[in-house]
């Protein structure tokens, strides 16, 4: 089987660019101001800031925290002696543990320069609105816990999670179907992985299981992802299933979990997906072919199941100037942005 | 018992089975009247509750009807793509306050669902049917939830937009919050169980209490096999309660659930209590001022025969002279009269027999006189003329012949005496002194005096004497004279010889003795007579003798009897003590 190597190389790329570009024009930056409103979904109640990751962490290379009120409030100014210049904006005020719609909600009244758009709230937002997007660089997957040991249960509730009708509905397409661990774009065989649903084929897997084994707790954290973990559980009862939702993920006999993509070097990405999954570290690939043998050794078993693979969306205030403010990866590149007048 | 406590007793006894009776049919009656307006009542309280269930379906229909007619519903049937709107049925359900809520497009699509989101795209085959939703009014449905199965009350709506159409299945749940929202009328509540599995679950038991199941479980199980309405009063005393357990149906006629209206039969239970209780009451007034009349016309009723039944009593006692008061001119009155009567005629009878007794007592005194003294006549007649005969013919002999002449005039002289000393020691019998006295020594010393007589009469004498026996009270003198007389008439009655047998045995603090001789013995009839005065069988004697022993026992308070038949011989019975 060949791989085509397109999609990666195209990624490869336009990092590099994005890179290249804000390194050159960092000299000759002009100083516009503002204070850049941003309202994220997550909450930190650290007592620091987050040093690692994705978006907080990301404004470390051109802006110092000035403020941090653990899971509320971060303010963070621009760093008048970083390398690559000082950023346009005087400072970014971050407000955490901001639910989705209440975001929307500021972002339309104007509170709010960039705000996080979820599925339902993308679909609403008006014509012409201004919207990041990343590529697909987070994961959702179903993975197992070791209590479930028999194997048919886990292949059974893989074949019965109908991916399509949970992409069209609950993601309002957003993102895409996918049985692999890595994005296609980012390995270019992840079509390979089957993706649809067979509720007769996982019957028939289960048809010899006791009652009493069929029955999983499926551990959701995330409120906004409760919907997806109710539709895994009707699928799951058309297989003969009887999946519960939890909101704790401990001690439950699944989580539904979501994994950000690390690298955009498909053997590190698939390392570091494996890493936060629990799943055994895979061996070296040097080629497209080793890549995909070893993430199908590792979905083996079906401790893990992939479901889909999810953009950063972000809505953007008109004001905001410059951009986008994310790198395909969906970090934050928030020094080449600047906001017309003042506060709103 | 007395005629006075019969007869009171029967009158108790007709006075309270009446008086049961009167309040039984009364309290029965009252009762029967009661049950019938209270099953009214029920009935009245059945049709209001059918009316305001009837009600909630009518406003399931208008809010249905309400959403399927909105924009919103029209939009949604027009668009191509019904993903946006997966979250719609929720928001609408809160608008319209319903509790279930489904948009499905004309296909049979789950567009939205407010009770299980989760559900978009599956089908709901139903809908698809062919059918006159809008027609059918609100009905009752089988659901399916995320936590299990329940019976709804739903109405259907249509959104039309040209060729393409929107199901609007909208409702509520038939369950604790539904049956509480229900306006129910006072001393009324509600019970729902939800026909849901094949067999009886407690678990499908809406709107009870912990006591109920085992009660209402039969009735719901005769509405699950015969499938229509049964009424029954369930409980007792005033927990008791009219259940009507209605059977619902779904849209395919299939038995869904079963409804339990209680109506409450406090206040009817009360009422009757306080019914029962008056009655009892009354009843027991009644039966006490019965028993009172009862005792009043008892005593009127038994007075004169108390009276007559103690002047019998009196006559029994001795007293012939007694007579009854009575005024009463009924029956009463004739059997008091007649008594009088009685009484009197036994009177009158009674001196006319002891003035006979008399005469002929007289006249056997008289016999036995003229017999008695008839034998030492006729000697002392006989000697005086042999005594004047030979003074006249034979001068020479009359002094031996009057020597001899005279010592059997004295002799017969003795005998007058000896005759007329009998009459007077009968005349005169000493009352009895009482001591201590051994009967088995007294009858070997009499019988050791006798022993000569007994000798040349050929009678043997025979003795059983019982040596445990204890020395009685007795008067010595007169015992021995009793036994005496028992023996001398004993040999008098065996002039051929024979054996007399005495036996003393022990009672209770007295003795019994038995003289037995072997003679011809007596008929009854001279057994009857054998202890009147002067009555003799034999040529010779008084006829006092056993008049003697009976008079003598009789002053010690015992009791003499004879025993004999012809032939067989005669025993002489004394108890004493």
């Amino acid at each position: 089987m060949r791989l085509t190597l397109s999609p990666w190389f195209a990624a490869c790329s336009l990092a590099l660019a994005a890179l290249a570009a804000a390194t050159a024009s960092a000299a000759t930056r002009p100083h516009y101001g503002g204070t850049l409103y941003v309202e994220v979904r997550q909450s930190f109640e650290t007592p620091d800031p987050p040093t690692t990751g994705y978006g907080m962490p990301d404004l470390a290379r051109a802006f110092v925290i000035t403020r941090w009120e653990a899971g509320r409030r971060a303010v963070y100014e621009a760093d008048e002696n970083t390398a690559g210049g000082r950023p346009f904006l005087d400072a970014v005020e971050i407000e955490m543990g901001r639910p989705l719609r209440d975001q929307s909600i500021d972002l339309e009244l104007g509170k709010a320069d960039v705000v996080e758009l979820g599925p339902s709230e993308l679909r609403r937002q008006p014509a012409g609105r201004r919207v990041w997007g990343s590529a697909p660089v987070r994961l959702v997957a179903l993975v197992f816990g070791p209590r479930v040991e028999d194997a048919r249960i886990r292949e059974a509730l893989a074949l019965a999670v109908d991916r399509a009708a949970i992409h069209n509905v609950l993601l309002q397409r957003q993102g895409e179907v996918s049985a692999a661990l890595l994005p296609q774009w980012l390995s270019g065989y992840a079509f390979l992985f089957p993706v649809v649903a067979d509720a007769a084929k996982a019957r028939t897997l289960v048809a010899g299981i006791p009652a009493a084994a069929r029955a999983i707790s499926l551990g959701v954290e995330d409120a906004a992802a409760r919907p997806i973990a109710e539709r895994i559980a009707l699928n799951a009862r058309d297989a003969g299933l009887a999946v519960s939702v939890v909101p704790q993920a401990a001690g439950a006999d699944a989580r539904l979990v979501e994994v950000r993509i690390g690298s955009l070097d498909p053997a590190v990405a698939l390392a570091g997906m494996a890493a936060s999954l629990g799943l055994p570290e895979p061996p070296r690939a040097n080629s497209p072919e080793a890549l995909y043998a070893a993430e199908l050794a590792l979905l083996g078993g079906f401790r893990v199941i992939p479901l889909f693979h999810l953009p950063d969306v972000y809505g953007v205030n008109p004001r905001v100037k410059g951009g986008p403010g994310i790198t395909p990866l969906g970090e934050w590149r928030f020094e080449n942005l600047w906001v017309e007048g003042g506060r709103p | 018992m007395t005629f006075r406590t019969r007869l009171l007793l029967i009158f108790t006894v007709a006075v309270v089975a009446s008086v049961a009776l009167v309040e039984w049919l009364v309290t029965d009656s009252t009762r029967q009247a009661f049950e019938r307006m209270e099953t009214q009542r029920v009935n009245g309280l059945v049709a209001q509750f059918r009316k305001e269930f009837a009600q909630r379906g009518q406003e399931i229909v208008r809010a249905v009807n309400g959403i399927a007619a909105s924009e919103a519903a029209v939009n949604i049937a027009i668009s191509a793509d019904y993903s946006p709107y997966y979250n719609e049925a929720a928001s609408l359900a809160a608008a319209h306050g319903l509790g279930l809520l489904e948009l499905v497009a004309g296909d049979g699509t789950i567009v939205s669902s407010a009770e299980w989101p989760a559900r978009f795209g599956y089908k709901e085959e139903w809908l698809a049917e062919p059918a006159d939703w809008e027609a059918r009014g609100a009905f009752l449905k089988r659901e399916e939830l995320p936590d299990g199965v329940t019976v709804s009350l739903v109405a259907v709506g249509t959104a039309r937009a040209g060729d393409r159409k929107l199901y609007v299945a909208g409702g509520q749940q038939l369950d604790r919050e539904f049956l509480s929202s229900l306006l129910l009328p006072e001393g009324m509540r509600v019970l729902l169980y939800r026909n849901l599995e094949a067999r009886f679950s407690p678990a499908e038991l809406v709107g009870g209490r912990a006591d109920d199941l085992p009660r209402v479980r039969t009735l719901i199980e005769q509405v699950q096999q015969r499938k229509r309405e049964i009424g029954r009063t369930l409980g007792s005393g005033s927990s008791a309660e009219t259940f009507h357990a209605l059977p619902l149906t779904g849209y395919q006629n299939d038995l869904l659930g079963v409804l339990l209206i209680a109506s409450s039969r406090r206040e009817l239970v009360e009422l009757e209590s306080v019914l029962r209780r008056t009655g009892v009451g009354v009843a027991a007034a009644g039966i006490l001022l019965g028993i009172a009349l009862s005792w009043w016309a008892t005593a009127r009723v038994t007075r004169p025969v108390q009276r007559l039944a103690e002047s019998a009593a009196r006559v029994a006692a001795g007293d012939w002279g007694a007579t009854v008061e009575s005024s009463s001119t009924g029956e009463i009155g004739q059997l008091a009269r007649a008594f009088n009567r009685m009484t009197r005629e036994l009177v009158a009878q009674r001196e006319r027999l002891v003035q006979a007794e008399r005469v002929a007592a007289w006249r056997e005194l008289a016999r036995r006189l003229a017999h008695e003294l008839k034998n030492p006549l006729f000697p002392l007649q006989i000697t005086v003329e042999n005594m004047q005969r030979a003074r006249e013919r034979y001068p020479e002999q009359f002094d031996e012949v009057f020597r001899e002449g005279a010592a059997t005039l004295l002799t017969e002289l003795a005998n007058l005496k000896q005759i007329v000393g009998r009459f007077s020691d009968f005349a005169r019998m000493p009352a009895p002194e009482m001591q201590p006295v051994n009967f088995n020594g007294l009858v070997s010393e009499t019988l050791k005096l006798f022993e000569p007589q007994l000798a040349q009469a050929r009678v043997r004498a025979d003795t059983a004497l019982d040596p445990q026996l204890r020395p009685v009270q007795a008067d010595p003198e007169q015992m021995t004279r009793v036994l005496r007389n028992l023996i001398l008439n004993a040999i008098d009655a065996m002039p051929e010889g024979g054996t007399l047998t005495v036996r003393t045995s022990a009672l209770e603090g007295g003795v019994r003795l038995e003289v037995s001789d072997t003679g011809q013995g007596l008929t009854p009839e001279e057994s009857s007579r054998l202890f009147t005065p002067y009555y003799t069988t034999k040529t010779h004697g008084t006829g006092l003798g056993l008049a003697i022993v009976q008079s003598v026992v009789s002053d010690h308070q015992g009791r003499v009897s004879v025993e004999s038949a012809p032939g067989k011989g005669t025993t002489f019975l004394i108890e004493l003590g």
